[in-house]
């Protein structure tokens, strides 16, 4: 791996007494999609939420060890938070517009941070919408709202919110558990679309989807990373039997 | 064993037992509700009407005499006057007799001539400095003293006479040497705006103050000691009975209202007061309001790089404004109602002319002050409630109808 974006080093995340992550390493590549499976409660959705710092939100949360996001700390001063954030934007499980209207929703990342000429924003709109390939079925109705989009154009509109940031890294967490077949299938090809500029860590229980698109896959249990490698690796020939038995559906 | 023993009588003869008892509860609340306002409205309809929401509270006396002498020509009665007005030809006057507020008899100016040697008169109550007066229709006349044809003073208007006999002595009369004019009282013009101040006040007060603690105890608090003793101790303040908050207003507060040049318990006083008392419940309900609000909405938010401040006043305050106004609602009905507390801050004179520095009634105040005097009047009183009652109604569906509008927005 030569172009790391991600360097993380021992880390451990404590949720009061409780451990949740044990000694995670793991180096995250630029341009890729890296996939994270296993069981519920492995600790795969706290390990991505570490890499924007949103788990910071939650009371009782400790972390230790060493993320890096080039070169730079993202615990220890490295980065400020906020800005962080700009850089690694997040897509969640469940599709979450605000309540306001579609463009509304795509010009609030950029609002915020303090851009008020209208043109600018038309055109950070109109991007982030044909980078999320929504383009072609809002741009009539930009000014209603959010709500009014079914549930996969709903989470596209989630893709286009974190791209008009222009992040480096895009986190998805169980981005189409909510969704159907054919919604599920749009965002994936997006996914494999947007990894030319972006990178992607994506959280999936659907070990086709993690086969499917993603370059790298890291299997989680129990708060410890089994096994880390290719997909094409991890799904053919795991070197764990633990990752065997889960991909092949024996537990989880 | 048998379980289904089919003892289906017993059970569905309790079953029965329960239903009604819940519909006699709920019954009996309906009740009680109708009662009231078939009590209220019975009471206090008749006593409504559009002088008593603009007259003042208290009459104002003049002690007049006319400056031009009677002519010789007669003045036609107007064909709008009404049958019950008694109009004097000579002097271009009609009178009627009215019963106020208050159930005192008392005849009143119906209808004024603009050439009247009556119309435009001297006010001469203080003698060294007259004034110019100018008789109004709705005055009332409570003495007036002419000489007639014969050269004698006489006296009308006064003890039991009518406004027929009051006519009657005009066209009798040679000159009016004296007339004393009174403005009919008993309205409530004054605490009306005593409680549109008081409620100014107490809300543009609470409502920020409220809002803020209740963003900084949900959204910015963590989880510590201090947090909880803040909370529990807010929720201790609900309890508290306003009255004692009255208590408190007058010795801590009252130094405050100095501050801004208040000499006596004053409106601000009371408005400073009653701020206080709104501020538990203005807490409570925006923190419910947040509470609603999801969590994913300010993750969403945070993840787009908007910091704590941008986060909640853009998308976690707009999508509570409902909650938060119905916790305003509740404010305002606690202000309306409120009358222990406002008693000893505000004072329970009734003022006609009311400033935020002086003492004056709200409507709740104005209802006690008539029922503790020596002949409660109780028609008065259930007028005014009346009018309470029609406030809360409406900003009960201003309300509703604007977080309807931003829920709209919600989903």
């Amino acid at each position: 791996m030569e172009n790391v974006i991600f360097d993380v080093k021992n880390l451990n995340l404590f949720y009061g007494e409780k451990q949740a992550l044990i000694d995670l390493n793991m180096q995250i590549e630029k341009n890729a999609i890296t996939a994270l499976i296993g069981p519920s409660g492995c600790g795969k959705s706290t390990f991505l939420r570490c890499l924007n710092r949103m788990n910071d939100l939650i009371d009782g949360c400790r972390v230790e060890g060493d993320i890096r996001m080039e070169g730079k700390d993202i615990y220890k001063g490295g980065w400020n938070v906020v800005d962080l954030r700009t850089h690694v934007g997040m897509v969640f499980q469940k599709p979450n517009p605000f309540p306001m209207s579609i463009y509304d929703n795509i010009a609030y990342g950029p609002r915020c941070q303090g851009i008020k000429d209208k043109k600018t924003l038309n055109q950070i709109v109109e991007q982030s919408l044909q980078r999320a390939a929504l383009w072609e079925e809002v741009k009539d109705r930009l000014k209603d709202s959010a709500y009014g989009l079914s549930g996969g154009q709903q989470q596209r509109l989630c893709i286009a919110r974190a791209i008009a940031m222009e992040p480096e890294v895009i986190l998805m967490d169980e981005p189409t558990s909510a969704l159907d077949p054919i919604s599920t299938n749009k965002i994936e090809e997006l996914a494999t679309e947007l990894k030319n500029d972006y990178t992607i860590v994506i959280v999936t229980h659907n070990m086709q989807q993690a086969a499917r698109v993603s370059d790298y896959t890291a299997f989680f249990l129990l708060g410890e990373m089994v096994e880390f490698d290719k997909t094409s690796v991890i799904f053919q020939n795991p070197s764990d039997k633990r990752t065997e038995d889960y991909i092949t559906g024996r537990f989880g | 064993m048998k379980i289904k023993t089919g003892n289906q009588n017993k059970r569905r003869f309790y079953d029965g037992i329960l239903q009604a008892l819940t519909y006699l509860s709920s019954g009996i609340s309906v009740l009680v509700l109708v009662a009231l306002f078939v009590f209220i409205f019975s009471r206090g309809w008749s006593s409504i009407n559009m002088d008593l929401l603009t007259n003042n509270y208290w009459s104002e006396n003049y002690n007049v005499e006319p400056v031009s002498e009677v002519a010789d020509t007669t003045f036609e009665r107007p064909a709008d006057l009404s049958e019950e007005a008694y109009f004097s030809e000579k002097w271009g006057v009609a009178f009627v007799d009215h019963v106020n507020a208050h159930k005192e008899e008392m005849i009143l100016v119906e209808y004024i001539d603009e050439n009247s040697p009556l119309y435009a008169m001297s006010d001469v109550s203080i003698r060294s400095n007259p004034q110019d007066f100018t008789m109004q229709v709705g005055m009332q006349v409570s003495r007036l003293s002419y000489t007639n044809e014969q050269g004698d003073t006489q006296l009308a208007g006064i003890g039991g006479q009518t406004a027929q006999d009051v006519a009657q002595a005009l066209d009798q009369a040679t000159s009016v040497n004296s007339m004393f004019i009174q403005t009919t009282g008993g309205g409530i013009r004054g605490s009306i705006i005593s409680t549109f101040y008081l409620l100014l006040v107490s809300l543009v007060i609470a409502i920020p103050v409220g809002v803020a603690s209740a963003i900084y105890l949900n959204e910015y608090a963590r989880k510590s000691k201090f947090n909880m003793m803040l909370r529990s101790g807010i929720e201790t303040l609900t309890g508290v009975p306003s009255i004692v908050f009255g208590l408190m207003g007058v010795t801590v507060l009252f130094p405050v209202t100095q501050l801004f040049g208040a000499t006596t318990t004053s409106i601000l006083l009371g408005g400073l007061t009653m701020s206080i008392i709104l501020l538990p419940t203005i807490i409570r309900s925006t923190e419910e309001a947040l509470l609603v609000v999801p969590q994913h909405l300010r993750d969403a938010s945070l993840s787009v790089g908007a910091n704590q401040s941008q986060t909640i006043f853009k998308i976690v305050l707009p999508c509570a404004v409902p909650g938060i106004l119905t916790g305003v609602l509740l404010g305002i009905g606690r202000v309306i109602g409120e009358s222990a507390a406002l008693i000893y801050t505000m004072g329970t004179f009734i003022n006609d002319s009311p400033t935020l520095l002086s003492q004056g009634t709200s409507l709740a105040v104005q209802i006690w002050s008539i029922m503790s005097g020596e002949q409660p009047n109780y028609e008065l009183a259930c007028a005014i409630s009346i009018i309470i009652l029609f406030f809360v109604l409406i900003l009960n569906f201003a309300v509703k109808i604007i977080s309807k509008r931003f829920s709209k927005a919600w989903y």
